[in-house]
């Protein structure tokens, strides 16, 4: 069908915004930035601790904001997905690889591209390790998290 | 004619309340404003999130927060996560809309204990929450002309004075009355003491319209915990009972509206008045809320609610009669000019604020006289809903 002689009145809706991260994800993200850790908050009550942090828990309602403590940016390839095109349907060349991750000693986890592995090797349950930005290029985003790489492939060295 | 089949069996108690600041560019995200105000509720109700069986969340369009589907978005901030969980929305009516709600989930049966939780963070739309209303707007028709949200209410303020030969002046004692109540107010964010030259002198923003008779864009939350009766009656000596509600939409054309008058607040008014058993609503409501984002739209809902005569709520503002002293005092919190407007929050915090008033706990807000019967009015939709809740210790 030819719509090219439809008559239409193209729209756009002209607003644009500026989102704040929260009092929790301010300290997570100052915390990501300064330290290189992860910042979660625990309600002791239920047993959760909650990555993303939260100012409350969810279950019982109960203050968490002084609930705070740290965990090691990594965990275990939860589920991962192969993206071979782009938004527009363009090729990706090469496939990018991202995972959920589950991050050890939380109840929740983190999306990132998956690293310095190729894509026979990855694996469910794979353990992996946060790859940060180094600590002066940090601005305290997401994207200080370049992505997450298998835990033996990464050089030992402590968390920055 | 009777606008209601029959009235609700099951009465229907606010038991507690709760309010977040009201602000601009608050730091804290829509779902934590959500937690400040409904765990406040919930505190003061004495009861636990384990405890309610069902959440009313209320929140204004979509374009404010700028997060698509913010009902389930905000959901744990409302104390929602697991139980059923209802989005209650007719725009800027929503606040008032959303104790309706939860009213209508306890008076049917279903339900003995409702959490009602409203929010708007306003501020993250740039580079200002009108352009989320340039859309409103009929695309074909009306959008080429560009029209925003200050050119209608301008129109029919001006329509309003006109019809009945009212002045600027008259208008501007609004302001200064609402700005001057909220500075009692903890949580207000645009109290202040003012003169209507000051009101006047600020700038035109669309004639007649100043820049002092427009609420401010805000960012805040507000709370209640509903209950029936035999429920409230075991968890407090003062429960605040929900007599009548009533809502009511005119047409989706503004140009086919009466603009001096709101004849869709009439029908909402009559509704819950029917509900209420008020057949004399100036003797009957003791103190009252109307929704006040444009400093005339007080005057013109109070006409609507049946509270003044038509054209004469100026001179009744004028002789004192809804000063916080006053024989009706309307706005004792400072409504939306003084305290704010994070849109639905807003139609709650007047929820709020009568039950306050209604238990004497408003402290330096509070009316004289053990008011024991107030109302709350919203107002929004395309400026075509009125939603209103008849609130008494009885």
């Amino acid at each position: 069908m030819n719509l090219t002689h439809a008559r239409v009145w193209r729209g756009t809706m002209p607003v644009q915004y500026l989102y704040t991260a929260g009092v929790a994800g301010e300290r997570f993200f100052q915390t990501l930035r300064r330290r290189g850790v992860l910042a979660v908050t625990r309600c002791a009550e239920c047993q959760v601790t909650y990555l993303p942090p939260r100012l409350y828990c969810e279950r019982c309602f109960a203050d968490l904001s002084q609930a705070w403590a740290e965990v090691a940016p990594g965990g275990r390839v939860h589920t991962y997905t192969v993206v071979c095109e782009d938004q527009d349907g363009h090729p990706l060349d090469p496939p990018q690889v991202v995972a959920f991750v589950r991050i050890d000693g939380t109840d929740g986890g983190l999306i990132g591209r998956l690293l310095r592995v190729r894509l026979q090797d990855v694996r469910v349950e794979m353990p992996v390790d946060a790859v940060l930005a180094p600590p002066r290029r940090r601005r305290g985003r997401m994207d200080d998290i370049v992505g997450f790489a298998p835990r033996r492939a990464l050089p030992r060295r402590r968390t920055p | 004619m009777s606008l209601i089949r029959r009235k609700p069996q099951r009465r229907v108690a606010i038991i507690g309340a709760g309010l977040s600041l009201f602000m601009r560019r608050a730091l804290d995200t829509g779902k934590e404003l959500s937690y400040y105000a409904a765990s406040q509720a919930l505190d003061a109700a004495g009861v636990r999130r384990k405890d309610i069986q069902a959440v009313v969340m209320a929140t204004a369009p979509d374009a404010f927060d700028g997060v698509h589907m913010k009902g389930e978005w905000l959901l744990d901030g409302a104390g929602g996560v697991g139980k059923p969980y209802l989005r209650a929305y007719v725009g800027g009516g929503s606040g008032v809309f959303s104790i309706i709600s939860g009213w209508m989930m306890v008076a049917s049966g279903l339900f003995d204990l409702v959490l009602v939780v409203a929010e708007e963070k306003m501020s993250s739309c740039q580079p200002h929450p009108q352009g989320a209303f340039l859309t409103i707007f009929d695309h074909i028709i009306e959008r080429p002309l560009g029209p925003n949200l200050l050119w209608i209410f301008s129109l029919e303020q001006q329509r309003y004075m006109a019809a009945y030969g009212i002045q600027n002046e008259d208008i501007a004692l609004v302001s200064v009355k609402n700005k001057h109540n909220a500075l009692a107010h903890p949580a207000a964010q645009v109290a202040a003491q003012l003169t209507v030259k000051d009101v006047l002198d600020s700038e035109v923003v669309a004639w007649p319209v100043h820049r002092l008779m427009v609420s401010p864009i805000s960012d805040g939350a507000a709370a209640v915990v509903l209950a029936s009766e035999h429920v409230a009656q075991r968890l407090t000596d003062h429960p605040i009972w929900i007599q009548g509600v009533g809502w009511c939409l005119d047409t989706s054309y503004w140009g086919n509206r009466d603009l001096a008058y709101p004849r869709y607040v009439e029908q909402a008014a009559r509704m819950a008045y029917e509900m209420a058993g008020i057949t004399e609503p100036r003797r009957q409501i003791h103190v009252a809320e109307p929704y006040d984002p444009f400093a005339y739209k007080e005057l013109h809902h109070l006409e609507g609610l049946q509270l003044a005569d038509r054209g004469k709520a100026p001179d009744d503002l004028a002789g004192g009669r809804f000063d916080r002293g006053g024989e009706l005092p309307t706005c004792p919190s400072g409504g939306l000019m003084g305290v704010g407007n994070p849109i639905a929050a807003a139609g709650l915090m007047k929820i709020c604020e009568l039950f306050w008033q209604l238990r004497g706990e408003a402290g330096a807000r509070q009316v004289p006289g053990n008011p024991e019967r107030g109302l709350a009015q919203a107002w929004g939709d395309l400026m075509q809903v009125g939603t209103v809740a008849v609130l008494g210790v009885r």
